[in-house]
């Protein structure tokens, strides 16, 4: 299909097609918000792009995103330490899978921005309310994918290295753990995904919450609420919209081309 | 003492993972495997053959009676005993190297050591230049050669083999027969041979390689004949000689019966 399709078009059209429609659309969207009442509430593409400038060039979006990047780092960090092992030892022993399916899985089923009152009501606004929900968020792909992944290990593969001579550290470190690798990565992306999701949410809330308590950590979340309800200012609202969208597709991009590097075999 | 394998009153039963039937793999097996002998076992599908094979690899243990090793009994999977898979079992995640180094690694030998041990056993198999490439990058031949130094690289007494060259073209089997036989020391004459059980369906393959054959019949699987093939070694000029052709001939009216029936009963 898609071959088909770009060999249809003349050389070069595949690239400056969209964007031809990309500019108009911008173009016939600028100009239809300058001619109505709705300056304000709508925002302007100039305005996002002069917002863009501003707010790069004074640091601001950077010491945001670094805040909020940095949480979600820990918070996908602790995911994975906890989770694999975790996910392992289910995978492997089924009286453990017996045990704490039923915990996990209620536990899977509340939405982690669902913890933010709870969050701080324990922990408080200064930014380690957020990295739980992070962390929360963040563990159950790595346990469901990493218990799954050693489920299915070929079983083959572990004969083989208990003829070889191997015992059971090294069936699990040097059969079960890399084995497991690609889908433990799948889960990772899967959690990556999911605490930057729950991070913005939970700095917006957060945010919320110490509107008017002067300085909180900074993260995106508080510097959009504050945007929000101080500068009033959309086009600098949409801008930071376009940049987490960004940095979502920069993480993954960034996770796919680590396990082209690290498991090379996994493609196929 | 001549016998290295001693198999007495042995019979495998197990719950099939397919209906939950109890199924009669093995029953009543006596057979004693000699010290360096080269044993090929053949039988219709169903006669166990990949089973008995397994029992001595310490996969499983039997139902009923007992399998000595060098007069003890065996308690599980040992590097004496080298396995190779019929579909290779390599560990994806390793190149061929790597796999080629399992053994020695998973029993504690240091790392310059096995290195070594692995060069010399991929330039014997052949597989020179392929050091570093993944098992997906490599032919069936070349996969089911790696196998094969994986195996030797623990320096197995005895070696066994289920259907390792089943999954290979006709070309590439005959030329991995005659490299088999020359590593097991076909051309030299009263050497230590490792003891080899070989599990082929290939009739002509069997009497080719084997001192002796081992014909199973089916359910449950029995000795249903030992053939003793006279054969002068080495056998890379046997291949088309008349006394190859009658064995062939012999063996395979023993099992023709049944594997015609080991067809329709499959077919249920």
């Amino acid at each position: 299909m898609s071959l088909q399709s770009a060999h249809a078009l003349p050389r070069g059209a595949r690239w400056w097609l969209p964007l031809l429609v990309l500019v108009v659309l911008l173009l016939v969207w600028e100009v239809a918000v300058r001619r109505s009442a709705a300056q304000g509430l709508v925002p302007l593409p100039s305005g996002v792009l002069a917002s863009a400038v501003k707010l790069t060039a004074n640091g601001v979006i950077i010491d945001a995103m670094s805040g909020s990047l940095a949480r979600v780092l820990i918070g996908f960090a602790f995911g994975a330490l906890v989770g694999i092992p975790l996910g392992l030892l289910i995978g492997i022993l089924p009286v453990m899978d017996r045990a704490l399916r039923p915990v996990l899985d209620a536990l899977r089923s509340i939405a982690p921005i669902a913890w933010i009152p709870m969050a701080i009501l324990w922990l408080g606004v200064r930014g380690d309310a957020a990295l739980f929900v992070v962390a929360y968020g963040a563990v159950f792909p790595f346990i469901v994918n990493t218990s799954q992944a050693a489920r299915l290990i070929d079983r083959r593969l572990l004969a083989a290295a208990r003829a070889l001579g191997a015992g059971p550290w090294i069936l699990l470190r040097s059969v079960m753990l890399p084995g497991s690798m690609p889908l433990i990565f799948t889960g990772a992306r899967i959690a990556l995904a999911f605490a930057w999701a729950s991070i913005v949410a939970a700095e917006l809330a957060i945010g919320i919450k110490i509107q008017g308590q002067g300085r909180s950590v900074a993260g995106i979340g508080q510097l959009m609420v504050e945007t929000l309800y101080v500068q009033r200012d959309v086009d600098a609202l949409v801008f930071y919209m376009l940049t987490i969208g960004l940095v979502s597709l920069l993480i993954d991009a960034g996770l796919r081309w680590l396990q082209q590097r690290l498991l090379p075999w996994s493609q196929h | 003492m001549n016998t290295l394998v001693d198999i007495k009153g042995v019979g495998k039963t197990y719950v099939s993972a397919r209906d939950g039937q109890r199924v009669q793999a093995l029953d009543g097996i006596d057979f004693a495997l000699r010290r360096g002998e080269f044993l090929t076992v053949v039988g219709p599908s169903g006669c166990g053959k990949s089973t008995l094979l397994s029992l001595i690899a310490g996969f499983h243990a039997p139902t009923v009676g007992s399998i000595t090793f060098d007069g003890k009994a065996i308690a599980g999977p040992g590097p004496e005993r080298g396995v190779m898979f019929q579909d290779y079992a390599l560990f994806p995640w390793r190149t061929v190297a790597g796999n080629v180094e399992f053994g020695p690694f998973a029993r504690g030998v240091s790392a310059s050591d096995r290195r070594r041990k692995a060069q010399t056993l991929i330039d014997v198999v052949g597989l020179g230049g392929f050091e570093t490439r993944y098992p997906h990058e490599l032919s069936g031949g070349m996969r089911q050669r790696c196998a094969l130094a994986r195996m030797l690289a623990n320096d197995p007494t005895m070696w066994l083999m289920d259907e390792p060259l089943a999954a290979v073209d006709l070309q590439t089997r005959i030329i991995l027969q005659d490299e088999l036989l020359r590593l097991w020391g076909d051309a030299e004459d009263g050497q230590e041979r490792p003891t080899v059980m070989f599990v082929t369906h290939g009739i002509d393959e069997a009497v080719l390689l084997a001192d002796r054959v081992l014909v199973l019949a089916r359910r449950p699987g029995r000795i249903k004949a030992v053939v003793d093939v006279n054969l002068p070694r080495p056998r890379d000029k046997a291949r088309n000689s008349a006394e190859m052709a009658r064995l062939t001939e012999h063996i395979w009216s023993l099992i023709r019966d049944e594997a015609a029936q080991a067809i329709t009963e499959e077919s249920h």
